[in-house]
């Protein structure tokens, strides 16, 4: 395989990759999904860096790779963090859900209605009690009271 | 004793600065440590001043005798310090080059130096003697007038700067500090709105008069000034000009063709020759533009037609600020600009036959409004106005007569016309602010000396023989007869002018003398009756009141005499420099007429006779003959309606002008503005859409966008 061949096997991966994180990123709707859309099509990117890089016999594209990821670790830490805080506050993931913040006097946005989720009552496992209570540790107490 | 230079100088000095500083004592001091003495610092400063004013007279006097003022010598003036330099300022005018011959072609830059400098000469000796002596006379009386009165110490805080400001524009020698001072002073004189505003008219047709000045004479300095380098500006009322136009006006003289002045059709016109170095020239010239803007000025200031509307409304304001402001300070300034610029005018005789015409209309339209009106203080501020336009009708024949008349008849119009005021306002005082002359009589009884008084300015007015008023009218009413004889510097239609204006003048002092002594009879004769709201009757003023009023008389009654006897008046006044030149001389010697005074006096007891038939005993007569000359009567009573054609000539339009300002300002202007404060606005509302809170459509605009970036690179050439 010579190197153009390669080059250009490397850039349709990386543009199909490109794609299919831009594809989700406007299509999905859950936060997370969106967000692993948007580092697809970062990593698409690299590739194609990677592979212009090696077709000119160049490190800086590498290097530039390796910094992309770098950032997109601080990136996905950032996200996620902030991804618990949304969720804290709304209990869903869906962005929808804060579409809110849009301008005052705008019609709210409804393509298709997000079913109720049903009410289930909430079953925690239970383990029968058996065998004698233990009795009570009384340092250890002592050592909670004081904490 | 006064005769020093150096002590004249410093007198001088003091003549401004002494109501200055009682003025500042009694404002700062005033309100809080004074109080009811406030008037103590001004009146020992006016005092002050007006001796110092008759010792700088004395001095004056002596020294003309001399011949002293002959060349306008360097130390009749004193610089204080220097106001303004701005130097070069103005590539120098032609009248200029021409004036001082030989300056070089490369120092043609004139610089503009205003200095503050006082002059002393007999013009100015005179008015200041004049102004501050009468207001020192104001100042006493107003300590019993104002007493008790609220801002009793503002009153004479003004006072002080009044007479400051006036003594400053009659000493001053430079036309822009003539200007400083003449704007100054009505600023808090007559608080009326309309005062303020045909005040304004006036000072902007004289501001514009000293722009030209400056323009076509390139200084504006009335002295020759000598500059640092050695090189001479001639000033415009300077000794080069002045020996040039006296030069000239000699060597008229010895002009054979020129023929008898009787032959007036035959004599050729007595222009302003060439060589002359004031600039004339015609109707249209800049000579003539000077000297009626310069008029203009004069007659917003000396209420002449047609800016005389204010005058008469200004004296809702104590009376002995009336006093002040019709005698003494204010209407002063135009006739003393006008005296100033007699050279200027001397230049330019299409500008004297306006003085005059203006004059003469003046005092008879005042004199014909002064007869109906029936608040005692308006007749005396309408015959003020009167015999303002007397004053004017002399200047303006630009003879040496005529311009001593016009001085003379100020100065014995401010003695008796201050007199007139403060009898007024004695009555008024007495009976409780009341001056409508329908609701009072017989007051002759009950206020002795304000009645014998006031007796004495009315003849002094009227111009009785031995009495002030009677010499100077008569010496206005002989320079107009001489000019309107003799050829002088018009030709045959300004000669008929000179005709028609000597009968209006003899006309008006009828009427003169019939107004006064109307009101005369009016107030102090007839059955004893007071306004019904006074709870104690009259009673005669206190003594501080009395007493000016007394020395007023004496001055309204012998001034004329003493003047007209020795002659010193006229020969002291001819010694000013700008009075002074040899083209006056051809009319120079001018006595007493005795044809004039015949006639004038005939027409004058007329009027003092018709007077008495209609005022004295019973007024029934007068109702009858007001009912056959009813449009005439009413038009006299409603002032010629001045105030409605103004009305209808100025303020409507003005009006109108304004409404439809401010519709434009309204919908137009505001339109403009407040459309482009909302574009940003309409701008936002079209954005707005775009920030609908989804997040996939604000990513789908981001990945657009950076399509269309792409695609544009891409299809770059």
């Amino acid at each position: 395989m010579n190197e153009v061949a390669l080059l250009r096997s490397l850039l349709a991966i990386g543009a199909i990759l490109f794609a299919t994180g831009v594809i989700g990123l406007l299509t999905r709707r859950n936060l997370i999904v969106m967000f692993l859309s948007a580092e697809l099509s970062l990593q698409g990117i690299a590739v194609s860096l990677v592979a212009w890089s090696r077709y000119h016999n160049n490190f800086g594209g590498q290097m530039l790779v390796i910094f992309i990821i770098a950032v997109a670790a601080c990136e996905a830490a950032i996200a996620l963090a902030l991804f618990v805080k949304l969720f804290h506050d709304r209990g869903t993931l869906d962005v929808v859900a804060w579409q809110t913040l849009r301008e005052e006097n705008l019609p709210p946005h409804i393509d298709i209605e997000v079913p109720e989720p049903e009410a289930r009552e909430e079953k925690w496992p239970e383990l029968t009690p058996a065998g004698r209570e233990p009795a009570p540790n009384l340092q250890q107490q002592r050592h909670r009271a004081r904490v | 004793m006064f005769d020093s230079w150096e002590t004249m100088q410093s007198l001088a000095v003091l003549v401004p600065a002494l109501p200055l500083l009682g003025a500042v004592l009694t404002a700062i001091l005033g309100p809080r440590i004074l109080k009811s003495r406030a008037h103590w610092p001004v009146v020992l400063g006016l005092t002050g001043s007006a001796v110092a004013a008759l010792c700088l007279l004395i001095g004056v006097n002596r020294q003309a005798a001399q011949g002293a003022f002959a060349d306008d010598p360097a130390s009749s003036r004193l610089t204080l310090w220097e106001w303004a330099s701005v130097d070069p300022a103005m590539p120098a005018p032609a009248a200029l080059r021409q004036a001082s011959g030989t300056m070089a072609e490369a120092a043609a830059q004139v610089p503009f130096h205003i200095d503050i400098t006082l002059r002393i000469d007999p013009l100015t000796a005179l008015m200041l003697a004049m102004v501050t002596l009468v207001s020192t006379l104001v100042a006493i009386y107003s300590i019993g007038y104002m007493h008790g009165e609220r801002g009793y110490w503002r009153y004479f805080s003004y006072v002080g700067l009044f007479v400051f400001s006036m003594t400053m524009l009659v000493s001053v020698s430079n036309f822009l500090l003539l200007y400083v001072f003449w704007y100054q002073k009505p600023a808090a004189a007559a608080a009326g709105k309309k005062a303020f505003l045909v005040n304004r008219v006036g000072d902007f047709g004289f501001a514009l008069g000293v722009f030209l000045i400056w323009t076509t004479y390139g200084t504006l300095n009335f002295h020759d000034t000598k500059l640092p380098d050695g090189q001479a500006i001639p000033g415009v009322l300077g000794q080069t000009r002045l020996a040039s136009l006296a030069a000239s006006g000699a060597d008229q003289e010895h002009d054979p063709d020129h023929s008898a002045p009787h032959d007036a059709a035959h004599a050729p016109a007595r222009k302003p020759p060439a060589e002359s170095l004031y600039v004339g020239g015609g109707w249209f010239g800049i000579g003539t533009a000077i000297c009626l803007l310069l008029l203009v000025g004069a007659c917003g200031k000396s209420a002449q037609f047609p800016l005389h509307v204010w005058l008469p409304d200004a004296m809702e304001g104590p009376t002995p600020v009336s006093a002040l402001i019709h005698a003494a300070t204010m209407v002063t300034a135009g006739i003393y600009l006008v005296v100033r610029c007699t050279p200027l005018f001397f230049a330019s005789p299409e500008a004297q036959l306006v003085v005059s015409v203006i004059g003469g209309v003046t005092a008879l339209m005042a004199a014909i409004i002064a007869v109906t009106q029936t608040d005692l203080k308006r007749v005396l501020a309408y015959s003020t106005v009167s015999q303002l336009g007397y004053m004017f009708l002399g200047l303006g024949t630009c003879t040496l007569i005529g311009a001593t008349s016009g001085i003379f008849h100020l100065m014995t119009h401010a003695f008796f016309k201050a007199l007139l005021f403060l009898g007024a306002g004695s009555v008024m005082h007495s009976l409780g602010g009341v001056i409508d002359m329908r609701r009072f009589s017989g007051l002759r009884h009950k206020m002795p000396v304000t009645c014998w008084t006031f007796l004495i300015g009315c003849l002094a007015l009227a111009g009785v023989l031995p009495f002030a008023g009677f010499w100077s009218k008569d010496m206005i009413l002989a320079a107009v007869h001489e000019r309107a004889h003799e050829g002088g510097s018009f030709t045959l239609a300004g000669q008929s002018i000179f005709h028609w204006l000597y009968w209006i003048g003899t006309g008006t002092a009828l009427l003169t003398a019939f107004y006064t002594f109307r009101a005369f009879f009016l107030a102090f004769f007839g059955p004893e009756r007071f306004p019904g709201e006074l709870d104690h009757p009259p009673h005669e003023s206190p003594p501080n009141m009395t007493l000016p009023l007394a020395i007023l008389a004496a001055f309204a009654a012998g001034l004329g005499v003493v003047c007209e006897w020795t002659g010193w008046f006229d020969k002291l006044l001819l010694k000013t420099p700008s009075l002074a030149f040899a083209a006056f001389h051809e009319t120079a010697e001018v006595g007493f007429h005795p044809h004039i005074a015949a006639i004038s006096t005939v027409t004058v007891l007329i009027g003092i006779g018709l007077a008495a038939f209609f005022y004295l005993g019973e007024r029934t007569q007068i109702d009858r003959i007001a009912a056959w000359v009813r449009p005439l009567y009413r038009a006299s009573y409603g002032k010629l309606w001045f105030d409605e054609i103004y009305d209808a000539l100025i303020v409507k339009p003005l009006w109108i002008l304004a409404r439809l300002a401010y519709v434009v300002d309204r919908y137009l202007i505001d339109g403009i503005v407040n459309t482009i404060g909302r574009l940003p606005v309409w701008t936002g509302a079209l954005l707005r859409p775009f920030q609908n809170g989804q997040i996939q459509s604000y990513a789908l605009a981001m990945i657009l966008g950076a399509l269309i970036l792409l695609g544009t690179l891409a299809l770059r050439p």
